[in-house]
């Protein structure tokens, strides 16, 4: 209990240097990971039921080799391909975002400097030092959430490619 | 001829007449000279008798000068001796004295910027007299003098622990005058109706600050103003008013917003811009997407969405080969790509152009900040650093417009890439599916 309230407090006392925007990172790294997980859970899970179905629709079919029946094998590959992609545009974007909220973070702590230098007009450290930890905090966090997502993100779509191209060597056509 | 003659005539003989006036003038000057002469003789005595009177004069003057210098010194050695006696006789007292002096100085100064001031008025002039008195050598302090500057300390010190409220003129925001319940939080904040005030003490009145702080800050004050009894939480300013004075200089949202220029507006426009179009984009894909979804659960080709007219293609031309029904089909998918992704490559030029612009705004700042270096030195950091935060503001407000722009592309592109997917690989196949299931 006391641990957790200790990593709670920590965690405040982070935020509280960071600045907004570390929970802006926050939120979206969160969401990211969430999107992830699902798209695990998908591939894991829910998919390995929908290409058995998909394949066996396809061996019951009388024939498997007019124009009729390519046309369906392409929209079954394509229904798959939909299946599989979805949400990995989301988890992309999300990558490229850390990066730049980290950077808008940086930009704000640095103007926050530069205000304290024009308004008390001296270069001390001391009252310069929230802005200064303001303008770096949020670099390194958007910079931690995007490597933590880059990894998965990377898996994901080559995973999502090779399971289509399985999925059509699958349907077979007769000759 | 004979005219101009008789005229040389005339002028011939008023000459000699002119000589004639100018002897007899000269013996009328020399008796006249003559009888000057004999005045000035008579003159000259009375000159030196008058020197002579002016020279005792002076002599006079100058003794009296004399007796004067050594009175003065002979009172100077009996004003040092007189000085020596008071300062024999004060003995420890003068000290007492000094003392007095240096407190109700800096009594003095600090009343003056005190908010306790604002209540207790002319507290500072008391103790600027005293200290001029206890300056001067000729005047004594007396039991009651001393009294009162105690009594003031102590006062100073008894009001800092208090909150008092009371009634008087608040120069308001408009700049009129209104009589309001001031509340006064001991020596350091004025508050009234919720507004952190300020004392200006050289012209001796209560203002409401211009700029107030964040609510929640407001919210404590108007707490503390309603409160009758208990404890109350309170954003005191342990400085007396000079943190709240500072705010004043610092930038809000709106003034950081406008010191982006020309270029932060540019940026500003061009996002909204990108926000009016992602809405119709996102708006109509949805429609689009409905009705599409529509088509493909009824058999009925229908006319007003993309899979339906792609559908229809196929009873248009119900006896063409499949390979010329594929190529009419294509043909009919590039007639409604368009549609689908249109204006979408403009939201993601904005989101490239966005932090390009802000990039462009801070080294137009930078820019404007060396010139004003050139010009004024590098002397005043305030001018310096005004510029560069100025710069920097474009840049957020780039990626402001840029981050929520490249988010919003990505919903709407994959939204539409879906769509075409739907069009392009799964119309063939519903189309396959259905004849079929028709044959």
């Amino acid at each position: 209990m006391v641990l957790l309230v200790d990593a709670i407090t920590a965690l405040q006392e982070f935020l509280d240097t960071g600045g907004q925007v570390l929970l802006v990172i926050a939120v979206v790294t969160f969401a990211m990971w969430l999107l992830i997980l699902e798209r695990f859970m998908y591939f894991f899970g829910k998919y390995r039921g929908y290409k058995k179905h998909t394949v066996e629709t396809w061996q019951s079919r009388a024939e498997r080799n007019s124009w009729n029946a390519e046309q369906i094998r392409q929209a079954m590959i394509s229904k798959a391909g939909i299946a599989l992609n979805s949400n990995l545009p989301f988890i992309n974007v999300m990558v490229a975002l850390c990066p730049l909220l980290g950077l808008l973070g940086t930009v704000t702590g640095m103007i926050e400097v530069f205000n304290v230098m024009a308004i008390t007009g001296s270069g001390s450290a001391r009252s310069m030092a929230a802005g200064v930890s303001k303008a770096t905090i949020p670099t390194m966090a958007g910079m931690v959430a995007a490597l933590s997502g880059v990894f998965a993100s990377t898996y994901l779509q080559r995973k999502a490619k090779r399971e289509v191209e399985l999925l059509e060597d699958k349907l077979l056509l007769d000759h | 001829m004979a005219l101009s003659a008789s005229a040389f005539a005339n002028e011939a003989m008023d000459l000699d007449a002119l000589l004639k006036t100018l002897e007899s003038g000269q013996a009328a000057q020399t008796q006249q000279n003559k009888q000057r002469e004999a005045e000035f003789k008579s003159r000259e005595d009375q000159q030196v008798r008058m020197l002579n009177a002016l020279v005792s004069d002076r002599n006079n003057q100058l003794n009296r000068s004399e007796r004067m210098e050594t009175q003065f010194e002979e009172n100077e050695i009996k004003l040092g001796n007189l000085s020596d006696t008071l300062s024999k006789r004060m003995g420890s007292l003068k000290e007492l004295f000094g003392v007095l002096q240096q407190a109700s100085g800096d009594a003095s100064s600090k009343f003056r910027t005190s908010v306790v001031s604002a209540e207790i008025q002319n507290r500072s002039d008391v103790m600027d007299e005293m200290a001029k008195k206890m300056g001067s050598t000729s005047k004594l302090a007396s039991i009651e003098d001393i009294e009162k500057v105690w009594f003031e300390l102590q006062r100073e010190m008894t009001e800092q622990g208090k909150v008092t409220r009371y009634n008087t003129d608040v120069i308001v925001a408009g700049g009129e005058k209104m009589n309001k319940e001031v509340m006064r939080v001991g020596a350091f904040n004025l508050i009234a109706d919720g507004k952190y005030l300020t004392f200006n003490p050289e012209t001796n009145t209560i203002s409401e600050l211009t700029r107030q702080p964040v609510s929640r800050f407001q919210q404590s004050a108007a707490d503390l103003q309603g409160a009758n009894s208990g404890n109350v939480d309170f954003a005191l300013d342990p400085t007396g008013g000079s943190i709240l004075g500072l705010l004043v200089q610092a930038p809000n949202r709106k003034e950081q917003v406008e010191q982006g220029g020309v270029v932060g507006y540019v940026i500003l426009a061009v996002g909204a811009l990108a926000l009016l179009i992602a809405l119709e984009r996102f708006v109509s894909l949805m429609l689009i997407g409905a009705k599409i979804k529509r088509q493909l659960k009824s058999d009925v080709a229908k006319d007003d969405n993309p899979l339906g007219r792609v559908m229809k293609v196929k009873d248009q031309y119900p006896d063409v080969a499949y390979d010329t029904l594929e190529l009419k089909l294509s043909e009919a998918i590039l007639r409604e790509m368009p549609k689908i992704t249109r204006n979408l490559t403009l939201i993601k030029i904005i989101s490239v152009v966005a932090p390009l612009l802000g990039l462009l705004g801070t080294v137009t700042g930078m820019i404007n900040t060396f010139q004003a270096i050139t010009l004024f030195g590098t002397g005043d950091p305030k001018l310096m650093a005004g510029g560069i935060s100025t710069a920097l503001v474009t840049t957020v407000l780039g990626l402001v417009v840029a981050i929520p722009t490249v988010f919003l592309y990505t919903v709407l592109n994959t939204r539409s890439r879906n769509l075409l997917l739907i069009l392009q690989e799964q119309s063939a196949g519903i189309i396959a599916e259905r004849s079929e299931k028709g044959a």
